[in-house]
């Protein structure tokens, strides 16, 4: 029997139990496990210039990601999926408080890239109730941006949330954002601008997108979700979704499309975000990404 | 492997009145931390004192001990250190009636 490299690179994946969670595509951009550290995830700070009073205040709110156990009032550490830690995002507690998690890297090559993480999310258990819709939704972003030499000349902002609960309802269902938002000049240097791409406003229901994720029982208790997300840096196109079982159809789909900025060329970053429906702390917490690509 | 290290800010450009605190800050991992505090303009009267504080949750909060003055004038920095202190931590000031000040807070961790 012969093996080619494919299969003999596919064996070896399986066989390293890290990796034997994921399927990666060819190249492994990165692998993030925070029981490693950070692993260059850091807070989403808004653009400024001359004074931080002229940050946007969606982008204002944002703090620090923590390495977190998962840490509980009533049985202590809850763990990641196979450690320890796993990168902890929080909300403040006020009703549509948001908090933004991200990766800055730029690409090699213009083709295929696959975004697969574990992730779970829960609010601040201060209640002792089930508390299933306090957290409004947990979501991911690429901002991307075309190659200088490139004819196709754009800004492209993939964005998806699952909208787990919306003024108390739990509405349970995958979403998508292609609705720009206005640009606005910060400072008087016109070097800068700010636009609020997560703005509350324009999000779009993934068709047959409703999903019931396991949530359990109390409110301190998690499960670890797994979620992939196909998108294709050649024709700047969304390929695929799938959460845990489920794969949805992106037929529907598209990106915030923007005119190429002066600045962001090759620009791949990811993003993780949590939003809170209530007065009270929401966390996404995720213990592992793997950032792949066909190349 | 090197020692884990991270800088955390944790309040940025914020105004603090009366009682104020940092949003809690999970860092087990991590076995020291100074926290600075960095005053963004002027203080409006006198801001007096802040004090590192612990939590067994993130949501019940104690005292650590350590207590340090709030900067006054602006770009002037004041900090504490903290060992051993579990897995939470935040910091609080109860500015006096009519002071306040614009913070920026960080977190300096090592494991």
């Amino acid at each position: 029997m012969t093996l080619d490299r494919h299969e003999i690179a596919s064996a070896l994946r399986l066989a390293d139990p890290a990796l034997s969670r994921f399927d990666p595509l060819r190249r492994i951009i990165a692998f993030d496990d925070f029981d490693r550290g950070f692993c260059g995830w850091t807070q989403l700070v808004g653009n400024y210039e001359d004074t931080l009073d002229a940050m946007h205040p969606g982008y204002a709110q944002h703090s620090q990601a923590m390495l977190s156990t998962l840490p509980t009032w009533d049985f202590g550490s809850h763990g990641g999926f196979d450690g320890s830690y796993a990168l902890k995002i929080a909300t403040r507690p006020r009703a549509g408080a948001r908090n933004v998690s991200i990766k800055r890297l730029t690409f090699r090559r213009r083709g295929p890239i696959r975004l697969e993480f574990y992730f779970t999310f829960k609010p601040e258990a201060n209640e002792l109730r089930l508390s299933e819709t306090d957290v409004r939704s947990i979501g991911f972003l690429y901002d991307l941006q075309t190659g200088d030499q490139d004819g196709d000349a754009w800004r492209i902002m993939p964005h998806l949330r699952f909208l787990n609960a919306l003024d108390g309802a739990h509405v349970q269902k995958w979403q998508f954002k292609r609705r720009n938002e206005p640009f606005a000049a910060v400072g008087a240097g016109n070097k800068t601008v700010t636009h609020y791409h997560l703005a509350p406003e324009g999000w779009e229901d993934i068709a047959g997108g409703g999903q019931r994720l396991c949530y359990n029982e109390i409110p301190t208790k998690v499960n670890w979700h797994y979620c992939r997300f196909d998108f294709d840096l050649a024709t700047m196109q969304a390929t695929g979704l799938a959460c845990n079982d489920r794969e949805f159809d992106l037929s529907g789909f598209d990106s915030m499309r923007i005119p190429a900025m002066r600045n962001l060329w090759c620009m791949l970053n990811l993003a993780f975000f949590v939003e809170t429906d209530t007065d009270k702390r929401a966390s996404l917490f995720i213990d592992s990404v793997c950032l792949s690509g066909d190349f | 492997m090197l020692r884990e290290s991270q800088a955390a800010v944790v309040a940025r450009n914020e105004e603090w009145r009366g009682a104020s605190a940092t949003e809690p800050y999970e860092a087990g991992w991590a076995s020291e931390a100074v926290v600075f505090v960095r005053a963004l303009k002027d203080a409006v009267g006198a801001p007096g004192r802040a004090r590192v504080e612990l939590s067994p949750d993130g949501m019940h909060w104690v005292a650590e001990g350590s207590a340090f003055d709030l900067p006054v004038r602006a770009g002037e920095v004041t900090f504490a250190r903290v060992a051993h202190f579990g897995t939470w931590l935040r910091i609080a000031a109860d500015l006096p009636e009519g002071a306040a000040l614009t913070v920026l807070v960080t977190w300096h961790l090592k494991a």
